[in-house]
């Protein structure tokens, strides 16, 4: 199960507000490489991982990654409160502000709503740490992109942040990678898929 | 390989182990040595790991430690140790040392909870009081620093 605790990973202070801004950040939230998908693909692949460590890092990752959807969240509303009228006009924001106003929607930038089609849970160990070390890798671009994209340094602050967990991610399930070995047929580790019990 | 690169050596704290005979066509990813040289907690959380060989900013853009850190900074800190300890514990099974840097910060930062939630209220429901239930207060997480509210002529509430 899962218990909330009251506070932030990481500390979140935005001074001026900026719904272009907002806008980029959302992919974050509820785009393809973003930290919704990122927390389901790891909590369910869980589920027929085999081995108990990779149980115990793909539970552990993944609840981390709540946590940095949290910190998205906060972004996206702390850039878009207390708004006038012109910055409600702007151009990048409106088609996000008709539809959602200043909730906080899981969507990419693109407009593109949340949609699981962007994850892979594929039920075999191999392919699932390989796709995980593939997401990490296109998260960390995403936040590559954000930091060129944004001049704001009380946001660029918390990017860099959670662009450093992606490399820690990707190192980590490499290592996992590695431990699943282990249980394998050292001659051929595709011989079967260690998820099925047959 | 590079015969210079070999003679050089190999830094402990910034590369890692491969295998003596790797299998073809399946990923290697170098197995991380050891937490030595790790960041202390604030450094850490600032930068988003405790490990020097995984610091491996964009376009060298980084970020300092906090300058005079709240009470919750100072939690997160030791929060976010425990967090990147965990994760290197799952695939380090073997590592005694990590696992007693651990211990420490984790008996570290559940002090600093209880400490925190006695001055500023519950972090977590478990550490509430049903009959003065300020669970329910602000702020939480996302909330802007009241600074910001009272422009807008909100009620002020307690600040951290």
């Amino acid at each position: 199960m899962f218990i909330y605790e009251k506070r932030l990973q990481f500390p979140i202070k935005i001074e001026k507000p900026n719904p272009k801004l907002a806008s980029i950040i959302i992919s974050q939230y509820g785009g393809p490489d973003g930290e919704l998908g990122a927390s389901l693909r790891y909590l369910s692949q869980r589920f027929s991982m085999p081995n108990s460590r990779l149980k115990a890092l793909l539970t552990d990752i993944g609840t981390e990654e709540l946590s940095h959807l949290e910190m998205v969240g906060t972004l996206v509303h702390q850039l878009t409160r207390n708004l006038d009228e012109e910055q409600i006009k702007d151009s990048s924001f409106a088609p996000y502000f008709v539809d959602h106003t200043v909730g906080v929607f899981p969507t990419a930038a693109s407009g593109f709503p949340w949609t699981a089609a962007s994850i892979g849970v594929k039920g075999d160990p191999i392919t699932d740490l390989t796709e995980d070390m593939g997401a990490e890798q296109k998260a960390r671009t995403t936040y590559d992109n954000i930091l060129l994209l944004s001049d704001d340094p009380d946001v660029n602050r918390v990017i860099k942040f959670l662009r450093a967990r992606e490399v820690v991610h990707f190192q980590r399930f490499g290592e996992a990678l590695e431990l699943l070995k282990e249980d394998l047929d050292m001659k051929n580790v595709y011989h079967h898929n260690p998820s099925l019990e047959f | 390989m590079d015969q210079n690169k070999q003679k050089v050596g190999c830094n402990p704290i910034t590369t890692g182990k491969m295998p003596m005979c790797g299998m073809l066509a399946v990923p290697y990813v170098p197995v991380q040595r050891s937490t030595e040289g790790s960041y202390a907690a604030e450094n850490g959380l600032a930068k988003g790991t405790l490990f020097p060989g995984l610091d491996l900013p964009y376009r060298g853009m980084v970020n300092e430690k906090f300058e005079q850190p709240t009470p919750l900074q100072e939690l997160m800190a030791l929060g976010f140790a425990v967090d990147e300890l965990n994760l290197y514990l799952d695939t380090h099974p073997e590592d005694h040392e990590a696992g007693e840097l651990f211990n420490r910060y984790n008996k570290l930062y559940c002090e600093g909870m209880s400490e925190y939630e006695r001055r500023y209220g519950p972090l977590q429901v478990s550490s509430a009081d049903g009959t003065d239930f300020t669970w329910v207060n602000d702020p939480w997480p996302w909330d802007l620093p009241k600074h910001k509210a009272q422009k807008r002529n909100m009620p002020m509430k307690k600040e951290d």
